[in-house]
């Protein structure tokens, strides 16, 4: 029955701790914004109470579509992650390419200690893991089509843990393919190079970095808790208050900081912007929040419009580079035939 | 939606949970669920007998079958190639004499009640019950009773049963394609198949006159002789039909207790012994299922009670025996599966003591072993009921008509004088690819479940460790 299996999965959300919303990780990230509140800011705990439940921001018209949106996504999930490529294909084609090239002897390095081989692994992953979501989310913000659908990411005018789920169905696809990549790459060709000693660190199930990078408050990057890093720190990994600017509707701050855990991506590519104080920024697309920047009918249906819409421009401009390609085709053909 | 590895666990927690109440009815010798007796129930028949179950000529054949795989690692290389050849006809395609049983042979305290052929069934034979089709797998187009006499001269001629020169390993090429010409074709396409049809055999009357089962009955007590599970295996866990079959564990075979195992209803032979090698791995329930189905098919038959079956009862025996079709087939797929991993695995070794300038005669003479395994099982998996269409293309493309050698070198074929031809192979490397696309193949069109020896298995860990890459939110 596919309500248990909704029921299900709406549950491991916060059960897995190989999820951002893992009930442990959120109660951490709770104790840290107390933390910051109360130690760095001076508030009272009273004071840090309201501060972290602030009702202006969890019963806002923006974090309740948040929550329709993630409650719905969840249905979408269930009919389309089935369909879409697993990484155990993806990793079963390259398994057996390398196979066919032969480029690399296959368990080369299988004789290296298994500790170094799980450590290199484990780290491996995770870099690529971050290194991929960098790019994804970057073409995410330039390319016009794909912009029109991570809009619906970015029109959350307050920001909560659950606005992660604040993404398009087709984002959706779009990012599960990417880690469907990441995972296939990285599993196919470790155990073809090292063998069967490939193993992952964990803890609690999940990557031992992802766990850290949840332990150390990842679910605060979207909240109203606007804590920064020292400036140096902010080179390596990316702030929450970095991450808060990124949703910023200041032109100084749009296609800034990308990043999800590391921020030397940024560093590398010129993406980078330091933290400011949160409560400066008006976060959102435009600022405005009129009565329809969260129904649901623009959070679905007019990013599909809008990819629509680019595809037929873009369908427009490649008929007319294939008429110019024909009558380059043409006038060589005459001016052959005139010869 | 639920994993099917979720599922799998509940359903492993279930089995778990269960398995006690199942060794509780081990312990108590439950009768009831032993393959007969049952009672004789031919009308009109006035005779003495009072159990109508009967396979006696199907065990002749598995013991004929065990003894000539043991004959056919009997040859010294060629001067005794006549007389090898002449005594693994006699087991092949019978004999006049009252042969000594090669194998399952009395061991020290584990004694066999049955030491020659006749005590079992007189006059049985191999060679008329092969499968008639053309065997694709191998070279030379050959039928199933002639690809099986062609291994017997070459075997006769090879010492201990291998030709290093072509890496075949006879003993095992015999006997893994044997099971299936000669038991798993009987079985599933004649007495499951056409032999369940109204007018054929049927129940109203004996088998033959003057016989104490019926026509329906016999049938499938043959079925059953051939699936080679002991008359008890119900009784008995995986392990134990395990123990069983390789003379291990005498008190749970000896089911009556009279000091002896009889082959006729003590002993797991062929497929029942594969399937059970599988189910104690905890990931399947082959001979179970299959041994159950035969149970509840011979109960059904019996409680018409020598009536001719009605059209319900004959549809109930069809879904019957298209469990054990089914089920007898995922067997062979998963012992096609488990040697294409262990071919992959012998290459790699191999590659990597050639590497170090390591001698590989012995890896070498095992890797063509289980080669002949993976050929075997493979040509068995073709003489089922159905034509497997492109998957028998793909399987005996995949394995091709010989191992890869190492001068990179294999069999394509076989002359007008019956020798064979070589050629330049594939490189290991893309071998060993060949091996990974045949397990996939058994993933895929069998579903195999127990996957033994899994190439893949490391990835689909790593990939279950990693969580599903259908995380469909923003970072």
């Amino acid at each position: 029955m596919w309500v248990f299996d909704l029921f299900y999965d709406v549950f491991e959300h916060f059960s897995d701790p190989k999820k951002r919303v893992f009930i442990g990780y959120v109660f951490i990230s709770i104790g840290i914004a107390f933390l910051w509140l109360i130690v760095l800011k001076k508030l009272s705990v009273r004071q840090a109470f309201w501060k972290v439940f602030d009702k202006k921001v969890f019963f806002s018209r923006s974090s309740k579509s948040d929550y329709s949106v993630f409650l719905i996504n969840r249905i979408f999930t269930l009919f389309i992650s089935p369909l879409l490529i697993t990484q155990m294909a993806i990793a079963t084609v390259i398994f057996h390419l390398l196979h066919k090239i032969e480029l690399f002897d296959i368990n080369i390095f299988s004789n290296l200690s298994k500790i170094w081989i799980v450590l290199f692994f484990t780290i491996f992953i995770f870099i690529l893991d971050d290194v991929t979501k960098y790019f994804v989310h970057r073409w995410m913000h330039k390319w016009p089509i794909l912009w029109s659908l991570h809009k619906v990411h970015h029109s959350a005018t307050k920001l909560t843990p659950l606005t992660i789920y604040r993404t398009h169905p087709l984002e959706g696809i779009v990012f599960s393919l990417r880690g469907a990549f990441t995972q296939g790459v990285s599993i196919s060709i470790f155990v073809y190079l090292f063998g069967n000693s490939v193993d992952l660190m964990t803890v609690l199930g999940a990557n031992i970095f992802i766990f850290t990078f949840n332990v150390a408050g990842s679910n605060l990057r979207h909240s109203h808790i606007g804590i920064r890093y020292w400036g140096w720190l902010e080179y390596v990994f990316i702030s929450p208050a970095q991450h808060q600017l990124h949703h910023s509707i200041d032109e100084a701050h749009h296609d800034k900081n990308f990043g999800a855990s590391l921020a030397i991506w940024d560093w590398l590519f010129g993406s980078l912007h330091h933290s400011t104080d949160v409560e400066s920024l008006t976060l959102g697309l435009d600022g405005t929040e009129h009565d329809g920047s969260h129904s649901l009918r623009t959070l679905y249906i007019t990013p599909l419009k809008e990819v629509i819409f680019h595809l037929l421009n873009n369908f427009k401009i490649a008929k007319k580079y294939i008429f110019k390609f024909g009558i380059y085709i043409q006038n060589k053909f005459f001016a052959l035939v005139k010869q | 939606m639920l994993s099917n590895k979720t599922k799998l666990r509940t359903v492993g927690i279930l089995v778990a949970s269960l398995s006690p109440l199942m060794i509780a009815s081990v312990a108590s010798g439950d009768s009831s669920n032993n393959y007969g007796p049952f009672p004789v129930t031919v009308k009109g028949y006035d005779g003495s007998a009072t159990n109508s179950v009967s396979y006696s000529g199907q065990i002749a054949r598995h013991v004929l079958h065990d003894s000539l795989k043991k004959l056919a690692s009997t040859g010294d290389g060629g001067s005794n190639a006549a007389a090898v050849e002449a005594e693994m006809m006699a087991y092949f395609a019978g004999s006049d004499k009252n042969k000594t049983i090669v194998s399952p042979a009395s061991k020290d305290d584990y004694q066999i009640k049955q030491t020659l052929m006749n005590s079992l069934s007189k006059g049985k034979k191999l060679s008329n019950k092969s499968y008639k089709g053309v065997i694709n797998g191998w070279p030379g187009q050959m039928t199933g009773p002639e690809v099986l006499e062609f291994m017997i001269k070459k075997a006769a001629m090879s010492k201990g049963g291998f030709d290093p020169l072509t890496g075949y390993n006879y003993p095992q090429l015999i006997s893994k394609f044997a099971m299936g010409a000669v038991f798993y074709n009987q079985a599933v396409d004649g007495y499951l198949d056409e032999k369940l049809a109204a007018d054929n055999k049927p129940n109203g009357k004996p088998y033959k006159a003057g016989k104490h089962y019926t026509g329906k009955e016999h049938v499938w007590d043959e079925a059953y002789g051939y699936w080679g599970a002991a008359a008890h295996s119900l009784n008995l866990s995986a392990k134990q039909s395990y123990e069983v079959a390789k003379k291990k564990n005498f008190a749970i075979s000896d089911a009556n207790g009279d000091g002896v195992i009889d082959l006729k209803s003590e002993m797991t032979f062929a497929h029942a012994y594969y399937a059970s090698s599988f189910d104690k791995g905890g990931k399947t329930n082959y001979l179970q299922t299959v041994s159950q189905a035969f149970l509840d098919g011979r109960k059904l038959i019996t409680s018409a009670n020598g009536e001719n079956l009605t059209d319900a009862q004959r549809a109930q025996l069809v879904a019957y025996a298209g469990i054990i079709g089914e089920n007898w087939e995922r067997v062979i797929a998963e012992s096609t599966f488990k040697y294409a991993g262990s071919v992959y695995k012998d290459i790699s070794k191999m590659e990597k003591m050639l590497d170090a300038g390591e001698d590989v005669a012995k890896v070498f003479a095992k890797y063509c072993k289980h080669w002949g395994e993976l050929k075997g099982f493979s040509m068995a998996l073709q003489t089922g009921k159905g034509n497997l269409g492109e998957t028998a293309v793909k399987l005996n493309r995949l394995i091709g008509f010989g191992p890869v050698l190492l001068n990179a070198s294999q069999v394509t074929g076989i002359d007008s004088s019956g020798e064979y031809m070589k050629d330049e192979a594939l490189s290991w490397g893309e071998y060993k690819l060949h091996m990974l696309k045949v397990q996939k193949l058994m993933i895929d069109k069998f579903s195999v479940v127990a996957r033994s020896k899994d190439q893949t298995a490391n990835m689909e860990a790593l990939a279950e460790k990693l969580g599903g890459s259908d995380s469909a939110e923003n970072d």
